[in-house]
Formats: C-alpha cells, structure tokens, sequence
C-alpha cells in the first residue's frame, strides 16, 4: 500500500466527525504556578468543515491548535481524532498521527532554510516512507497547484513572503492530511498577498478539505463558515456564519 | 538522509572542516605513531638479527664499587687463554676474544677519537661482519704481533675523505705511547647497534693489542659463534660448565645469546609502540569531544528546524539518526582523511630515517574503528538531546 493516498478523492470520508473533544483542558507547570491555559472545552469538528478559531492572545486558542495538531496531550478530558484516543497516544504515535493526519501552515511559514521549494515539500513523504519518484513526482505536482511550478528549486530565502507560503501549503498538503491547520497563515504577508492566501484556502475547502484557521483577525476568519470564540481558556461562543 | 546531513554539514563549512580536523589529527598521529614504532622496531631488530641469532656472548659482570673503590668488571679471569679454554665446547664453532679500548688515530693533519678492538682473523664471520676491500688480518699476523690494522667504514671515510687508505701508515696514539700501523683493509658499513657502532672503530689484531698497547692479557668480552642455529641452549650450557671451573661465583659473568636481546628489543618496542598509540588516542578523543561541542552548538541552533520536522511527523528515531548520521559522517570522514594523512606522515618520517614504511593492518582497523565510534559515542548525547525536544516548545524558538 503507497503512504501516498492520491489527490483530491475524499469521497467517502467527507462526512462526519473528524475531531471530537470533550471537557479538554490543559495545565502548564511554570515554576511552581500552574497555568490553566484550557479550562473545560468541549467541540466537534467535522469532515469538510472551514473552521476559524478566534480570541485575543492569552486566550487559549493556541493550545488548541497545539492539541489540534496532535503536537501535545491535553492534561484531562477526552480527545479523538478519527477514531484515536490521543489521551492515549504515545509519543512516536503522536508523530504517526502528524504524519499521516495534520497539515501544518504557520505564521512564520516554517519551511527548512537549506533544503529547495521541491526538498521542502517532499519531506513529510520521507518521514511516511514513501519512494523517492513518487514523491518527487507528486511534490512537483503540488507545486504546479499552488502556482509555484516554475520555483521548484529555489530556496526559501530566494522566494516571496506569499510564495514561501504557497510551498507550505503545498507541504501540507503532501501526505494528503485529515486536516489543514493554518496559525495566523497571514500575520506575515501584506494584505493582497493574504487574501490570495485565503482564497487558496477556500479553493481546498471547495475541493472537500476540512481547514482550521487561528487567528485573532476577524477579516481572516471571515472566510470560515464557523468560528468559535475563545476568551480564557474557555469557548465563548460557537457562531456558525453563511 | 544522507542528503540532509551534506546539506546541514556544508551550511557551515568552517564548522564542519575544523571537527573533521580533530578526529583527522587524531587519526593520522595513531596511524603514524604506530607505523614509526613498528619501524623503529623493525630497524632495531634485523640489525641486531644481522649479527645472527646464534651469537653468544660471554661477559664479566661488574663489580660494585664501594667506599672510594671504583666499580670495575671482574676480568682476571678472563684472558686469551680461557678463549682456547672455550672452543673446546662441541657447540662452540668459533670463540673471539675482545679486548676493547680507546685510542686516538692519526694520519696526517687529521685525528679521530675512536675505540680500538682487538679480535681474532674469525670475528668478520663470527658478528657477521665482511672486509669490504682489502682484508682482515690473518693467523699469521696474530701469530706475529703484526701492526697492522683495519677501518671501520665511518673511520675511513671520516680519515681518509679522498684518499685509498689501504696500505698507509697511520699513528695510533694511547695513553702517551705511540704505534705507527699499516691500513690492510676496510670493513663493510654496518650501522648503528644497540650500543655498539662497528662503522667507528678500529680492528687490530688481539695480541698485537694485549702485548704492544695494553700490556694486558685480560679481555673484555667473547663473542662465540655456535656450531648451528638449533644448539644455542647447549652451546651455553656447555660454556656456562667451563666457566664455572674456573670462576667459582656464577654471579661474576654473564652469558647471553643474541637471541635474548632480540626478545628484549621486541619487548621493548610493543612498550613504546603502545604508548606512542596511547597519546596518539588521546589526540582523538579530544577531537571527538570537538564534535560533541560543535554538535551540541549546532542542536541549540536547530532547535526550530527540529521542530519543524516533528511538526511534519518526525519521530525520535528520525532526529536521533539525523545528528548521529552528521556525527559519523564528520568522523568518518576525518577518519578517512587521517589514514591518508597518517600513512603519508609515516611515509615521510620512513623516508627520512631510512626504515621501512610498516603500517599493520590493525592500525588502519583500529584508527577507523576508532573513528567511527568517537563519532557514535559523541554523537548520542547531542543527538538524543535534540530527539527529546517538546515540539511545541522547539517551533516557538526563535
């Protein structure tokens, strides 16, 4: 069986729930005073959903994204991602899970700064083990989609703010992810830039995929057909938009 | 994999060469050390072996000196008459009865500070010794008290710089006295051994010495050829006997083979061959330590790229082997480099003092193995390091 799942055909599992938390809260230990960054959050995402998590800094919205991501184990509650207990997970299933399920997109775009646009986006197929011409092959195709076929072998530091972007998206989109998980995708790009971020983003929400954006500007969430509020630590509101 | 290790490694070019560098010196000072060593030995050994493994050498031993009285070897005892004495032993081929003693040569303009040693016409065939021109002296002038002499080669050229020494007069000057001898011939070069250095000494005949210059018929030493190389062990026994009638405390003389000095020589050098090995090792430990720090650096620079990688789904087995694989690559690489860079030293130190170029096979095994596990022990704690890192923690880096 190819790690690779091909592109575009989520047919079958577009619908029903794809997250599933419960009571979720999380508690960091800095020096002997406990942060109680998550107090008690219960939510659902479903398949084929576009999702914006939104609050102030400071609201817990980016401990879910941690969560979310599967880059961290809340301190109680439940939470299931497809089927997974992620209370459960270990480390190394952690990882699997990233792998395999999360796309990540981040504010500072986070592409590795020695390593091509093609190396970049390729890499999370290295760690599924996948073969290198297929990869190679379906890198350069999700390059093409992203607009980027012609920077193939350009390096980050030689690439626009709106392109390295792109290669992240692209990257994300490699292991073909349950989910896309976009922290402030626009915090770092000028306006025009950030809209065509955002218009990709609803272009991969049209083709069926579930994205979740934090953020703290209501301009980017407006994309979103949900927005959950956060204040505290805590959900304030669950708003569903048309 | 292999492509991300060249990638990080040439992202900090200096970096990388100075860590190679380390275990590169560390290698080639191993490799080298050990091949000097194995050289030196090997240079030391086949001359002493040239003298043959069957030479036996009969010694006094000397006595302690003692309030005022100075330590002298116990030779009464020891004469030209004991020499008859010892070639009657059926193991014995040959006996040369040494006497050894200063004097100074002249010839000419020209003086030479040299050690004069009076043997029999059997000694060139006894130490393995031939006259390279001219000849040695025969029964005839032992017999009668010739004055007649041969050169050491480093005696003749250092004497005779462009001139035939054979059949000059030279001045032989000791204690005061003067004897003037004729030249007949001059020996094979035979290079420095152990304490003795045949190529600047005089040979003359041994009663020429005992009655013209020493007026002494006590000899320092015998050199005794044995009958064949398989009855040293009796040959010594039988020697041994004949002493012990005359010299009543087997204390007062030695007998040793040449075989003897040998295993000493070899002793000897596996001693120095290790140590020189041993420093050597620390030169690549401390290179190794290098890695560990550079490494170390290189992880607190990475924190964000490791997180990163995790974030795409890494596991801690995939960080783990990507610092490992730069580690061993950096060491291995040295490693390779310090081999090359080692034999060429060993080659270099060879050419210069004249020995063989000996590299065992165990070093190039033991330098690369080294290598290759200075940059696995060093490389698991930097490398376990970054593994361990909280992904949440190492993506917010800055």
């Amino acid at each position: 069986m190819s790690p690779l799942r091909p592109l575009a055909s989520q047919d079958g599992e577009t619908m029903g729930e794809l997250f599933h938390l419960e009571d979720v809260t999380k508690v960091y230990k800095m020096d002997e005073v406990e942060v109680r960054a998550l107090d008690g959050v219960s939510f659902a995402i479903q398949r084929g959903e576009f999702l914006a998590i939104m609050g102030p800094s400071g609201s817990g919205k980016s401990t879910v994204m941690h969560l979310l991501g599967c880059l961290d184990r809340p301190t109680s509650g439940r939470m299931v991602l497809d089927g997974l207990d992620l209370l459960k997970a270990s480390d190394n299933q952690l990882a699997e899970i990233r792998n395999a399920k999360i796309g990540f997109v981040f504010q500072q775009f986070n592409l590795l700064p020695r390593e091509n646009a093609l190396r970049n986006v390729e890499t999370p197929a290295i760690y599924a083990g996948a073969r290198r011409a297929e990869r190679v092959r379906r890198a350069k195709e999700l390059l093409e989609r992203v607009g980027l076929g012609d920077r193939l072998f350009h390096f980050p530091s030689q690439l626009s703010g709106g392109e390295r972007q792109r290669v992240a998206i692209a990257r994300a989109l490699m292991n073909d992810p349950a989910i896309l998980l976009a922290d402030e995708p626009t915090g770092n790009l000028d306006t025009k830039t950030g809209e065509e971020i955002l218009a990709l983003f609803q272009h991969l929400h049209d083709e069926g995929r579930t994205v979740v954006l934090v953020t703290h500007d209501q301009r980017v969430a407006s994309y979103a057909s949900r927005i959950l509020h956060m204040q505290d630590g805590r959900i304030l509101r669950d708003e569903r938009v048309n | 994999m292999l492509r991300t290790t060249i990638n990080s490694l040439s992202a900090h070019k200096l970096r990388t060469a100075l860590s190679v560098l380390g275990i590169l010196i560390g290698v080639a000072s191993v490799i080298a050390m050990i091949s000097v060593g194995q050289g030196a030995t090997y240079d030391i050994r086949s001359r002493v072996e040239s003298l043959g493994a069957d030479l036996v050498t009969v010694s006094p031993a000397f006595r302690v000196g003692r309030a005022g009285v100075a330590s002298t070897q116990i030779t009464e005892t020891f004469t030209l008459e004991l020499a008859d004495e010892l070639s009657k032993a059926p193991a014995v081929r040959d006996v040369v009865p040494v006497i050894q003693t200063n004097g100074t040569i002249k010839y000419r303009d020209r003086n030479l500070q040299t050690t004069l040693m009076g043997v029999t016409p059997a000694y060139p065939s006894v130490v393995n010794y031939p006259v390279a021109r001219g000849r040695f002296f025969s029964t005839q002038d032992l017999e009668s008290y010739a004055k007649v002499l041969v050169l050491g080669s480093e005696v003749a050229q250092q004497l005779f710089p462009d001139e035939d020494p054979l059949g000059k007069e030279v001045v032989l000057e000791r204690a005061g006295t003067r004897f003037l001898f004729t030249i007949i011939g001059v020996m094979t070069s035979k290079g420095q051994l152990g304490f003795g250095q045949y190529d600047n000494r005089v040979y003359l005949p041994v009663t020429t010495v005992a009655r013209r210059i020493t007026g002494d018929r006590t000899v320092n030493f015998y050199n005794l050829r044995v009958a064949s190389a398989d009855q040293v062990d009796e040959a010594i026994a039988q020697v041994e006997f004949i002493l012990s009638r005359r010299i009543s405390n087997p204390e007062d003389y030695r007998v040793r083979a040449q075989q003897d000095i040998i295993e000493t020589v070899n002793q000897n050098a596996i001693t120095m061959t290790f140590l020189l090995g041993g420093i050597a090792a620390i030169a690549l430990l401390v290179g190794g330590i290098g890695i560990m720090n550079i490494l170390l650096v290189s992880v607190v620079e990475r924190t964000r790229e490791i997180g990163i990688r995790k974030a795409l789904g890494a596991k801690h087995r995939d960080i783990l082997w990507q610092f490992l694989t730069e580690s061993v690559f950096v060491s291995t690489l040295g490693g390779v480099m310090g081999l090359l860079m080692g034999v060429g030293v060993a080659a270099l130190i060879a050419s210069f003092s004249r020995w063989p170029l000996i590299i065992p096979s165990y070093a190039i095994f033991l330098a690369l193995g080294f290598s290759l596990t200075v940059g696995l022990i060093f490389g698991v704690y930097p490398a376990a390091r970054a593994a361990r890192l909280d992904p949440v923690e190492a993506l917010r880096y800055e």
